[in-house]
Protein backbone atom coordinates (compact mmCIF):
# COMPACT_ATOMS: atom_id res chain seq x y z
CA UNK A 1 0.00 0.00 0.00
CA UNK A 2 1.73 3.42 -1.05
CA UNK A 3 -0.74 5.94 -0.06
CA UNK A 4 -2.21 6.91 3.10
CA UNK A 5 -5.56 7.14 4.07
CA UNK A 6 -8.50 7.83 1.25
CA UNK A 7 -5.70 10.55 -1.16
CA UNK A 8 -6.71 8.93 -3.88
CA UNK A 9 -10.91 8.83 -3.58
CA UNK A 10 -10.99 11.88 -1.30
CA UNK A 11 -14.40 10.70 0.48
CA UNK A 12 -13.64 10.65 3.95
CA UNK A 13 -13.84 6.39 3.89
CA UNK A 14 -12.51 4.83 7.30
CA UNK A 15 -8.40 4.46 7.32
CA UNK A 16 -6.26 1.37 7.01
CA UNK A 17 -3.83 2.57 8.73
CA UNK A 18 -6.05 4.02 11.54
CA UNK A 19 -7.48 0.24 11.68
CA UNK A 20 -3.96 -1.44 11.37
CA UNK A 21 -3.01 0.52 14.21
CA UNK A 22 -5.75 -0.28 16.50
CA UNK A 23 -5.53 -4.40 15.30
CA UNK A 24 -2.40 -4.19 16.21
CA UNK A 25 -2.98 -2.62 19.58
CA UNK A 26 -5.82 -5.26 20.04
CA UNK A 27 -3.23 -8.12 19.16
CA UNK A 28 -0.85 -6.81 21.38
CA UNK A 29 -3.20 -6.69 24.79
CA UNK A 30 -5.10 -3.66 24.28
CA UNK A 31 -8.81 -4.15 24.63
CA UNK A 32 -9.65 -0.87 24.18
CA UNK A 33 -8.44 -1.00 20.96
CA UNK A 34 -10.91 -3.18 19.64
CA UNK A 35 -13.37 -1.24 21.06
CA UNK A 36 -12.10 1.69 18.63
CA UNK A 37 -12.18 -0.62 15.80
CA UNK A 38 -15.76 -1.73 15.75
CA UNK A 39 -16.51 1.92 16.34
CA UNK A 40 -14.67 2.96 13.16
CA UNK A 41 -15.38 0.10 11.12
CA UNK A 42 -19.13 -1.06 11.55
CA UNK A 43 -20.68 2.13 9.67
CA UNK A 44 -18.59 1.19 6.54
CA UNK A 45 -19.76 -2.06 6.96
CA UNK A 46 -23.18 -1.50 7.29
CA UNK A 47 -22.99 0.66 4.05
CA UNK A 48 -21.18 -1.99 2.58
CA UNK A 49 -23.51 -4.42 3.08
CA UNK A 50 -26.43 -2.23 2.58
CA UNK A 51 -24.82 -2.02 -1.13
CA UNK A 52 -26.05 -5.67 -1.61
CA UNK A 53 -29.83 -4.74 -0.88
CA UNK A 54 -30.40 -6.55 2.27
CA UNK A 55 -32.66 -5.14 4.20
CA UNK A 56 -31.93 -3.75 7.48
CA UNK A 57 -32.46 -7.06 9.72
CA UNK A 58 -30.33 -8.92 7.13
CA UNK A 59 -27.48 -6.26 7.15
CA UNK A 60 -26.94 -6.37 10.77
CA UNK A 61 -26.78 -10.02 11.42
CA UNK A 62 -23.82 -9.81 8.60
CA UNK A 63 -21.95 -7.06 9.85
CA UNK A 64 -22.18 -9.15 13.62
CA UNK A 65 -21.20 -12.25 11.58
CA UNK A 66 -18.40 -10.15 10.04
CA UNK A 67 -16.63 -9.09 12.90
CA UNK A 68 -17.23 -12.45 14.49
CA UNK A 69 -15.60 -14.02 11.56
CA UNK A 70 -12.32 -11.62 12.55
CA UNK A 71 -12.34 -12.85 16.00
CA UNK A 72 -12.76 -16.29 15.62
CA UNK A 73 -9.72 -16.04 12.49
CA UNK A 74 -7.78 -13.40 13.97
CA UNK A 75 -4.46 -15.82 12.69
CA UNK A 76 -5.42 -15.45 9.37
CA UNK A 77 -4.90 -11.88 9.62
CA UNK A 78 -1.34 -11.87 9.26
CA UNK A 79 -0.33 -8.45 8.71
CA UNK A 80 -2.54 -5.69 10.50
CA UNK A 81 -2.46 -3.25 7.67
CA UNK A 82 -5.12 -5.63 5.75
CA UNK A 83 -7.57 -6.20 8.79
CA UNK A 84 -9.49 -2.84 7.05
CA UNK A 85 -9.09 -4.84 3.32
CA UNK A 86 -10.31 -8.23 5.14
CA UNK A 87 -12.97 -7.20 6.74
CA UNK A 88 -14.54 -5.06 4.21
CA UNK A 89 -14.24 -8.06 1.98
CA UNK A 90 -15.93 -10.60 4.40
CA UNK A 91 -18.55 -8.08 4.90
CA UNK A 92 -19.21 -7.89 1.10
CA UNK A 93 -19.02 -11.38 0.39
CA UNK A 94 -21.28 -12.50 3.35
CA UNK A 95 -23.98 -9.50 1.85
CA UNK A 96 -23.36 -10.95 -1.48
CA UNK A 97 -24.06 -14.75 -0.15
CA UNK A 98 -26.73 -13.88 1.83
CA UNK A 99 -28.83 -11.62 -1.13
CA UNK A 100 -28.50 -14.52 -3.27
CA UNK A 101 -29.99 -17.21 -1.78
CA UNK A 102 -33.16 -14.25 -1.67
CA UNK A 103 -33.29 -13.69 1.62
CA UNK A 104 -35.24 -10.32 2.36
CA UNK A 105 -34.03 -8.28 0.20
CA UNK A 106 -35.47 -4.75 0.46
CA UNK A 107 -35.64 -2.91 -2.59
CA UNK A 108 -37.44 0.03 -0.73
CA UNK A 109 -36.64 3.55 0.27
CA UNK A 110 -34.51 3.53 3.46
CA UNK A 111 -36.85 3.41 6.49
CA UNK A 112 -35.11 6.80 7.45
CA UNK A 113 -35.97 8.78 4.19
CA UNK A 114 -38.46 10.46 5.68
CA UNK A 115 -37.78 10.11 9.49
CA UNK A 116 -34.82 11.39 9.58
CA UNK A 117 -33.58 14.38 8.41
CA UNK A 118 -30.26 15.50 8.76
CA UNK A 119 -28.49 16.99 11.31
CA UNK A 120 -28.79 20.68 11.44
CA UNK A 121 -26.96 23.81 10.65
CA UNK A 122 -23.83 22.40 11.90
CA UNK A 123 -20.68 24.22 10.59
CA UNK A 124 -19.39 20.26 9.36
CA UNK A 125 -19.63 20.86 5.42
CA UNK A 126 -19.54 17.39 4.53
CA UNK A 127 -23.17 17.19 5.62
CA UNK A 128 -25.25 17.37 2.79
CA UNK A 129 -28.69 19.46 3.50
CA UNK A 130 -31.80 16.96 3.30
CA UNK A 131 -32.94 17.91 0.01
CA UNK A 132 -29.85 17.66 -1.60
CA UNK A 133 -29.33 14.23 -0.15
CA UNK A 134 -33.19 13.06 -1.52
CA UNK A 135 -32.29 14.46 -5.16
CA UNK A 136 -29.43 12.63 -4.82
CA UNK A 137 -30.83 9.47 -3.62
CA UNK A 138 -33.50 9.95 -6.60
CA UNK A 139 -31.30 10.22 -9.05
CA UNK A 140 -29.35 7.30 -8.18
CA UNK A 141 -32.35 5.25 -8.18
CA UNK A 142 -32.88 5.65 -11.80
CA UNK A 143 -29.25 4.27 -12.30
CA UNK A 144 -28.61 0.59 -12.80
CA UNK A 145 -28.44 -1.61 -10.05
CA UNK A 146 -24.94 -2.35 -10.67
CA UNK A 147 -24.23 1.04 -10.55
CA UNK A 148 -26.06 1.91 -7.89
CA UNK A 149 -23.98 -0.98 -6.15
CA UNK A 150 -20.21 0.15 -7.44
CA UNK A 151 -21.30 3.73 -6.62
CA UNK A 152 -22.34 3.06 -2.61
CA UNK A 153 -19.14 0.43 -2.00
CA UNK A 154 -16.52 2.62 -3.27
CA UNK A 155 -18.04 5.37 -1.66
CA UNK A 156 -17.50 3.56 1.36
CA UNK A 157 -14.57 1.44 0.82
CA UNK A 158 -11.12 3.24 -0.61
CA UNK A 159 -9.97 0.88 -3.33
CA UNK A 160 -12.06 -2.31 -2.97
CA UNK A 161 -10.62 -5.87 -3.71
CA UNK A 162 -11.29 -5.90 -7.11
CA UNK A 163 -11.47 -9.81 -7.44
CA UNK A 164 -13.92 -10.22 -5.19
CA UNK A 165 -16.11 -7.08 -6.30
CA UNK A 166 -15.79 -8.44 -9.77
CA UNK A 167 -17.50 -12.13 -9.13
CA UNK A 168 -20.10 -9.87 -6.78
CA UNK A 169 -21.06 -7.37 -9.95
CA UNK A 170 -20.55 -9.95 -12.51
CA UNK A 171 -18.23 -8.08 -14.65
CA UNK A 172 -14.31 -8.82 -15.10
CA UNK A 173 -12.03 -6.86 -13.32
CA UNK A 174 -10.55 -4.73 -16.16
CA UNK A 175 -14.02 -3.61 -16.55
CA UNK A 176 -14.61 -2.44 -13.13
CA UNK A 177 -12.84 0.72 -13.71
CA UNK A 178 -14.68 1.55 -16.89
CA UNK A 179 -17.75 0.66 -15.37
CA UNK A 180 -17.15 3.01 -12.86
CA UNK A 181 -16.83 5.97 -14.83
CA UNK A 182 -19.62 5.48 -16.68
CA UNK A 183 -22.09 4.84 -13.95
CA UNK A 184 -20.78 8.58 -12.52
CA UNK A 185 -21.12 9.69 -15.91
CA UNK A 186 -24.57 9.23 -15.67
CA UNK A 187 -25.78 10.12 -12.58
CA UNK A 188 -23.53 13.56 -12.73
CA UNK A 189 -25.64 13.54 -16.63
CA UNK A 190 -29.07 13.06 -14.43
CA UNK A 191 -28.02 15.79 -11.79
CA UNK A 192 -26.80 18.13 -14.19
CA UNK A 193 -30.29 18.21 -16.08
CA UNK A 194 -32.01 18.47 -12.95
CA UNK A 195 -32.28 22.48 -11.86
CA UNK A 196 -33.43 21.24 -8.49
CA UNK A 197 -29.80 19.50 -7.92
CA UNK A 198 -27.82 23.07 -9.80
CA UNK A 199 -29.69 25.06 -7.18
CA UNK A 200 -29.00 23.40 -4.08
CA UNK A 201 -25.39 23.01 -5.30
CA UNK A 202 -25.28 26.83 -6.29
CA UNK B 1 -19.46 19.72 -13.53
CA UNK B 2 -19.24 18.27 -10.49
CA UNK B 3 -15.40 15.98 -10.42
CA UNK B 4 -15.49 12.11 -9.43
CA UNK B 5 -14.48 13.11 -5.96
CA UNK B 6 -16.59 15.36 -4.91
CA UNK B 7 -19.90 13.19 -6.45
CA UNK B 8 -18.51 10.22 -4.65
CA UNK B 9 -18.36 12.23 -1.11
CA UNK B 10 -21.75 13.44 -2.03
CA UNK B 11 -22.43 9.84 -2.81
CA UNK B 12 -20.78 8.98 0.46
CA UNK B 13 -22.72 11.84 2.64
CA UNK B 14 -26.79 11.10 1.29
CA UNK B 15 -26.13 7.66 2.13
CA UNK B 16 -24.19 8.56 5.82
CA UNK B 17 -27.78 10.78 5.77
CA UNK B 18 -30.84 8.95 4.66
CA UNK B 19 -29.81 5.32 5.69
CA UNK B 20 -27.29 5.38 8.43
CA UNK B 21 -27.01 2.50 10.84
CA UNK B 22 -28.72 1.78 13.90
CA UNK B 23 -27.15 4.06 16.54
CA UNK B 24 -26.24 1.36 18.83
CA UNK B 25 -25.05 -1.72 16.30
CA UNK B 26 -21.13 -0.83 17.29
CA UNK B 27 -22.37 -1.30 21.19
CA UNK B 28 -24.40 -4.58 20.26
CA UNK B 29 -21.25 -6.49 18.21
CA UNK B 30 -19.18 -5.78 21.38
CA UNK B 31 -21.58 -6.64 23.53
CA UNK B 32 -21.40 -10.16 21.85
CA UNK B 33 -18.03 -9.89 21.11
CA UNK B 34 -17.05 -10.10 25.17
CA UNK B 35 -18.11 -13.56 25.45
CA UNK B 36 -15.42 -15.25 26.30
CA UNK B 37 -16.27 -18.50 24.51
CA UNK B 38 -17.02 -17.34 20.87
CA UNK B 39 -17.41 -21.33 20.12
CA UNK B 40 -21.04 -20.70 19.47
CA UNK B 41 -23.94 -19.98 16.65
CA UNK B 42 -25.02 -16.82 16.23
CA UNK B 43 -28.87 -16.90 15.49
CA UNK B 44 -30.32 -14.35 13.16
CA UNK B 45 -33.44 -12.60 13.47
CA UNK B 46 -36.20 -13.68 11.76
CA UNK B 47 -38.79 -11.42 12.38
CA UNK B 48 -40.04 -8.84 14.99
CA UNK B 49 -43.78 -7.99 15.16
CA UNK B 50 -42.50 -4.27 16.06
CA UNK B 51 -39.11 -2.42 15.92
CA UNK B 52 -36.91 -4.26 18.31
CA UNK B 53 -36.02 -1.49 21.32
CA UNK B 54 -39.25 0.07 20.46
CA UNK B 55 -39.57 1.94 23.66
CA UNK B 56 -42.60 3.32 26.03
CA UNK B 57 -45.22 2.52 28.66
CA UNK B 58 -47.58 -0.99 27.73
CA UNK B 59 -45.36 -2.40 24.80
CA UNK B 60 -45.11 -5.74 24.17
CA UNK B 61 -42.90 -7.05 20.92
CA UNK B 62 -42.22 -10.73 19.52
CA UNK B 63 -39.03 -11.37 18.71
CA UNK B 64 -38.29 -14.55 16.36
CA UNK B 65 -34.59 -16.08 15.96
CA UNK B 66 -33.30 -18.66 14.29
CA UNK B 67 -30.74 -21.10 14.14
CA UNK B 68 -29.74 -24.21 12.52
CA UNK B 69 -31.11 -26.30 14.73
CA UNK B 70 -34.10 -24.57 16.66
CA UNK B 71 -35.94 -21.41 16.79
CA UNK B 72 -36.77 -18.89 19.75
CA UNK B 73 -39.76 -16.72 20.37
CA UNK B 74 -39.27 -14.28 22.30
CA UNK B 75 -41.70 -12.12 23.56
CA UNK B 76 -40.78 -8.73 26.24
CA UNK B 77 -43.77 -7.33 28.22
CA UNK B 78 -43.07 -4.05 30.80
CA UNK B 79 -42.87 -5.66 34.36
CA UNK B 80 -42.58 -2.42 36.21
CA UNK B 81 -40.50 0.93 35.60
CA UNK B 82 -37.42 0.57 33.59
CA UNK B 83 -38.33 -3.46 34.16
CA UNK B 84 -38.81 -6.22 31.46
CA UNK B 85 -40.33 -9.66 31.71
CA UNK B 86 -39.52 -11.82 28.79
CA UNK B 87 -41.36 -15.16 28.15
CA UNK B 88 -39.87 -17.88 25.19
CA UNK B 89 -40.15 -20.29 23.46
CA UNK B 90 -37.74 -22.86 22.25
CA UNK B 91 -38.86 -24.76 19.33
CA UNK B 92 -38.31 -27.81 18.71
CA UNK B 93 -39.19 -28.15 22.40
CA UNK B 94 -36.82 -29.02 25.04
CA UNK B 95 -35.25 -29.36 28.76
CA UNK B 96 -32.49 -26.61 27.64
CA UNK B 97 -30.73 -24.38 30.06
CA UNK B 98 -30.65 -21.04 28.93
CA UNK B 99 -29.17 -17.92 29.70
CA UNK B 100 -29.42 -13.92 29.93
CA UNK B 101 -26.63 -11.54 29.63
CA UNK B 102 -27.21 -8.09 30.51
CA UNK B 103 -24.82 -5.69 31.22
CA UNK B 104 -25.39 -6.14 34.51
CA UNK B 105 -24.25 -10.36 35.01
CA UNK B 106 -26.19 -12.78 33.57
CA UNK B 107 -29.32 -14.90 34.64
CA UNK B 108 -29.83 -18.52 34.30
CA UNK B 109 -33.03 -20.73 33.86
CA UNK B 110 -33.88 -23.92 32.73
CA UNK B 111 -36.82 -24.43 29.79
CA UNK B 112 -39.52 -27.31 30.49
CA UNK B 113 -39.98 -30.04 28.33
CA UNK B 114 -41.80 -27.92 25.88
CA UNK B 115 -39.50 -25.13 25.47
CA UNK B 116 -41.26 -22.57 27.25
CA UNK B 117 -39.13 -20.08 29.30
CA UNK B 118 -39.53 -16.97 31.63
CA UNK B 119 -37.15 -13.75 33.34
CA UNK B 120 -39.25 -11.96 35.18
CA UNK B 121 -37.48 -8.59 36.02
CA UNK B 122 -35.24 -7.72 33.40
CA UNK B 123 -33.46 -4.68 33.64
CA UNK B 124 -33.74 -2.20 30.19
CA UNK B 125 -30.79 -2.17 28.12
CA UNK B 126 -29.23 -4.72 25.80
CA UNK B 127 -29.58 -8.28 26.74
CA UNK B 128 -28.67 -11.24 24.57
CA UNK B 129 -29.78 -15.07 24.98
CA UNK B 130 -27.78 -18.09 25.00
CA UNK B 131 -29.24 -21.58 24.85
CA UNK B 132 -26.79 -24.01 25.59
CA UNK B 133 -26.60 -27.81 25.27
CA UNK B 134 -27.93 -29.53 27.75
CA UNK B 135 -27.83 -33.28 29.42
CA UNK B 136 -30.97 -34.88 29.47
CA UNK B 137 -32.72 -32.63 26.75
CA UNK B 138 -34.05 -34.00 23.63
CA UNK B 139 -33.18 -31.86 21.77
CA UNK B 140 -29.38 -32.19 20.81
CA UNK B 141 -27.28 -29.36 20.71
CA UNK B 142 -23.63 -29.39 19.30
CA UNK B 143 -22.27 -25.96 20.26
CA UNK B 144 -24.32 -22.81 22.32
CA UNK B 145 -26.83 -20.82 19.75
CA UNK B 146 -26.78 -16.92 21.00
CA UNK B 147 -29.40 -14.29 19.67
CA UNK B 148 -28.00 -11.30 18.40
CA UNK B 149 -27.97 -8.65 21.56
CA UNK B 150 -31.62 -6.35 21.41
CA UNK B 151 -32.44 -3.12 23.39
CA UNK B 152 -34.91 -3.93 25.80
Amino acid sequence: MTSATSDDTGVGVASWEVAAREFAAWRAGDRAALDRLVRLLTPVLWHLVRAYGLDRESAEDVVQTTWLALVRNVDSVRDPQAVLRWTTTTARREAWRTARAGKRVDVAEPQTLDAALPPVGGPDTTVLAGRTARTLWRHIAELSERCQRLLRVIAFEDRPDYASLSSELGIAVGSIGPTRGRCLDKLRGLLAADPEWSDQRD
Amino acid sequence: MTDDLTLLRAVHDMYDTLDPPPVDLADRVLFTLELEDLEFELMRLREADQLVGARGPETASTVTFSAESLTVMVTVSDSGPQRRRIDGWIAPGGALRVELRTPRGVHETQADADGRFAFAEVPSGLVQIMIHPTTGATVPLHRPVVTPPVQL
